[in-house]
């Protein structure tokens, strides 16, 4: 065995050296070293998830609940970090400029609206899942069985996005077709998922935190420094990158700096890159506030992360946990801009041509001459950030499956083991339609998150905002709510979806637009929630009593 | 007996207890912040703006109607080059965009040309062209050394000085197929395109500096981050605060 471990150092060392002197390439060949890394961190994530496997059900959906503050906090953020964040904010703000930014400040911005609104309520209240909330707050079957659904319609968009992430990790890593490296990659998120449950996946996501930051943070460092800009704190240093941007950078200015094309670091002037609603970038005021609302009270009704609070002790840990969370999230999102930036100086040459916006991250640190070792660990974090938030999704849309739909709505004398394996069923069946969606390439992998969000926003958020703070909230407002939810949603996806044969398709398009539809679906599936309350029966007392005696007390 | 519904009622707008009228007026303080940090700072930004144009196309408005008309001297055509030439180089244009731009710049080299530089350019850049289309990386040191003497030949014809990085762009733009004839769309889209690339909206948030950053893009992606963290160590900080004094345990 030892003489096996050897060996394989021994390859593996000698593929990497092989690896660190060779040259960059954009794409195409199989990149041995990236691959080594990549198997290395799996292989990891994999242990760490046998190790701390999920024994029962109460493991499976909400980790023993004993999970600290500080862990939890570096959960939420790995869960959080997915292929949108890691990979797709740059690419956002490498395709859109300024209007990137709505994305960075709604997917933060949405925590501290969840924190001050939910989180300790959340916790309070005591349940396993999104759906168990929405049953039991709601006294209605059927309401759980509509949330456990869009849980896991939610899942499902959110996990297209990461699988198409994973997709371009995998083509660039093994120089494979995009399709088959989405099936390799998504059977690989699937079974460390069935093996892991959440507690591995909650073990697990601290782990990946740290593999995912430092794999982030090493090649902006190197750039940074290589650009000569503040390198300390490149989160602060590439601000002088947006300047010259907008200014140009001259050819004399360049300091005989190359990329890995042979090309200048000299750019034209482009204030297109940061000046707000340019029109170069096709988007207006009206979409940057609309994105950046949708996205914010969608981050307040995303089941995975509300599950998350679940598997804190206390109210009181699930609160700061938020603000530990947001901070570790935060770390990643004042450097994916920093990406974009240096992204376009280094592709500003036409020869560069067009680059996967999706992989600009990892095309950045390869046209900035950035060993490709570190440009490989860049790609596997990558792959863990989407890793990381899939295994948070296919367990919470497994949760919802088994434990909403089956247990409670169907057969609830099932025993713990048949659970588990219902549990891990639902998990198969959504990797497999999420496999298929990832396929085409529909949009960015930032945009496909947002419809996740948008949905969020239209129907579990107003559902937790109203259960939460007002009890005259009752059944049938909340049926009435999430109706005119789905409706905004489904007018918008079919618009989106079926295009411009539709009538009035570019008034629909731009109001109702597939990434941003919440910031009018949310208000109006409150009204509706608010105003059919008010004309039927009251919340039955338990409920009222419930809410006071437990949650607001 | 008929519930009433104000037995064991929860509004956050109505609480009615100390704790929850505590938590209920740093709730809404820490919103307010929140929505104006966010929303207010935008709005103000879009209240300042002004249309900025672009130095090109300040160039290009004094140019266009002598070549809309077909008038235009050597200075205004290099004038109009160099223009489109900018947007040409820009990271990100619309394909429909580019084949018209392309079509302009091309059309107005062409008119810049004598007809002995013609004869001594067009060639160069055809082999350039069929170079182009063989070459698998454009590291290749062929492919190099026929760009850069096209570049040093072709640039200063069109009044590019050494230090601009349009040089590096000029010789990937030019096309003999688009030199012959200007589209009737070309002229008809142009004005429109133009503005699209090159004017922008500024203003006194967008011009100032600070850390290097223009001030709106450090607000946003660096500034709002931070505000968000300490609102949430502040709500966190608070709530503590509130359940010690009311003795509420979690």
């Amino acid at each position: 065995m030892k003489k096996a471990i050897l060996l394989f150092t021994g390859l593996t060392s000698t593929h990497l050296l092989q690896a660190a002197t060779a040259a960059t390439e954009l794409e195409g060949s199989f990149k041995i070293g990236p691959a080594i890394i990549l198997i290395a961190i799996l292989l990891t994530f994999i242990l760490v998830g046998i190790y701390f496997r999920a024994k029962d059900t109460t493991d499976y959906y909400a980790a023993g609940r004993g999970i600290s503050k500080v862990g939890s906090g570096m959960a939420i953020a790995s869960n959080w970090m997915s292929a949108a964040s890691f990979l797709g904010m740059a690419a956002l703000m490498y395709g859109y400029g300024y209007h990137g930014l709505a994305y960075v400040v709604g997917w933060t911005g949405g925590y501290v609206l969840l924190l001050i609104l939910m989180a300790g309520q959340i916790r309070k209240y005591g349940k396993y899942t999104a759906a168990d909330f929405i049953g039991d707050r709601y006294y209605s079957r059927a309401l759980r069985a509509l949330g456990a659904v869009i849980a896991i319609l939610i899942s499902i968009a959110y996990c297209v996005g990461q699988f198409g992430g994973i997709g371009l990790m995998f083509k660039w890593i093994m120089g494979i077709d995009y399709a088959l490296a989405v099936i390799i990659g998504g059977a690989v998120v699937l079974t460390y998922t069935l093996i892991s449950g959440m507690l591995g996946v909650t073990k697990n996501m601290q782990i990946q935190y740290v593999i995912i930051i430092i794999s982030f943070l090493i090649p902006l460092f190197i750039l940074t420094y290589k650009f000569d800009y503040f390198w300390l704190i490149p989160q602060i240093g590439y601000g002088s990158a947006v300047s010259d941007i907008v200014s140009g950078i001259p050819l004399a200015e360049t300091q005989q700096l190359y990329n890995s094309l042979g090309h200048h670091f000299a750019i034209a002037p482009s204030p297109e890159y940061a000046m707000p609603w340019d029109t170069a970038s096709g988007q207006s005021f009206f979409q940057w506030i609309a994105i950046a609302f949708s996205l914010m009270i969608g981050t307040a009704g995303l089941p995975h992360v509300i599950q998350r609070f679940y598997v804190v002790p206390k109210a009181r840990d699930a609160r700061w946990s938020v603000v530990w969370g947001l901070f570790f999230i935060c770390i990643l999102y004042w450097s994916a801009p920093a990406y974009s930036a240096f992204g376009k100086i280094l592709s500003a040459n036409p020869e560069v041509g067009k680059l996967a916006k999706d992989a600009i991250v990892v095309y950045t640190a390869q046209l900035g001459n950035v060993n490709p070792l570190i440009v490989g660990l860049l790609a596997a974090g990558g792959v863990s950030a989407a890793f990381s938030t899939v295994s948070g999704l296919l367990v919470a849309g497994s949760s919802a499956f088994a434990h909403d739909l089956y247990v409670k709505s169907f057969r609830p004398d099932s025993s713990p083991r048949r659970q588990l394996l219902v549990a891990r069923i639902g998990t198969v069946i959504m990797a497999i339609i999420v496999t298929l969606l990832a396929l085409p390439q529909w949009a960015l992998i930032g945009q496909l998150v947002a419809i996740a969000f948008s949905l969020a926003g239209c129907t579990i958020f107003p559902l937790f905002l109203l259960g939460i703070w007002w009890s005259g909230s009752n059944r049938q407002g909340a049926v009435a709510g999430v109706i005119v939810g789905l409706l905004v949603s489904a007018v918008s996806l079919t618009y989106s979806l079926v295009g411009d044969s539709l009538p009035y398709y570019d008034f629909v398009s731009y109001w109702l637009g597939a990434w941003y539809f919440a910031w009018i679906g949310a208000p109006l599936a409150i009204i509706a929630n608010i105003i059919v309350s008010k004309l039927t029966t009251p919340t039955p007392l338990e409920i009222r009593k419930f809410l006071i005696e437990n949650v607001h007390s | 007996m008929e519930e009433n519904r104000n037995d064991y009622h929860i509004s956050f707008f109505k609480p009615t207890t100390p704790r929850a009228l505590a938590n209920r007026n740093m709730v809404i303080w820490l919103v307010s912040i929140w929505v104006v940090a966010i929303f207010g700072f935008q709005i103000a930004l879009r209240l300042l703006e002004k249309p900025t144009p672009e130095a090109a196309y300040k160039s290009f408005e004094s140019s266009w109607p002598s070549v809309k008309s077909n008038t235009a001297n050597q200075e205004e055509l290099k004038d109009f080059a160099g223009a489109t030439l900018s947007v040409l180089g820009k990271v990100f244009i619309d394909a429909g965009d580019k084949a018209v731009l392309d079509n302009a710049f091309n059309r107005a080299v062409y008119q810049i040309l004598d007809e002995g530089q013609k004869e001594a350019l067009i060639p160069e850049i055809k082999n350039f062209e069929a170079l182009k289309a063989e070459i698998k990386v454009v590291t290749e040191p062929d492919y190099v050394k026929a760009k850069k003497e096209l570049m040093t030949k072709a640039a200063p014809l069109l009044g590019i000085p050494e230090n601009n990085v349009l040089r590096d762009i000029l010789p990937l733009e030019l096309n003999t197929a688009e030199m012959n004839t200007v589209r009737p769309e070309t002229m008809k889209q142009l004005p429109g395109i133009m503005e699209k690339y090159l004017v922008h909206n500024q203003s006194v948030l967008t011009n100032f500096k600070f850390l290097g950053f223009p001030f709106h893009y450090f607000y946003t992606a660096v500034l709002l981050l931070i505000l968000f963290v300490f609102l949430c160590w502040l709500y966190c900080i608070s709530a503590d605060r509130l359940n010690k004094k009311f003795d509420i345990s979690d």
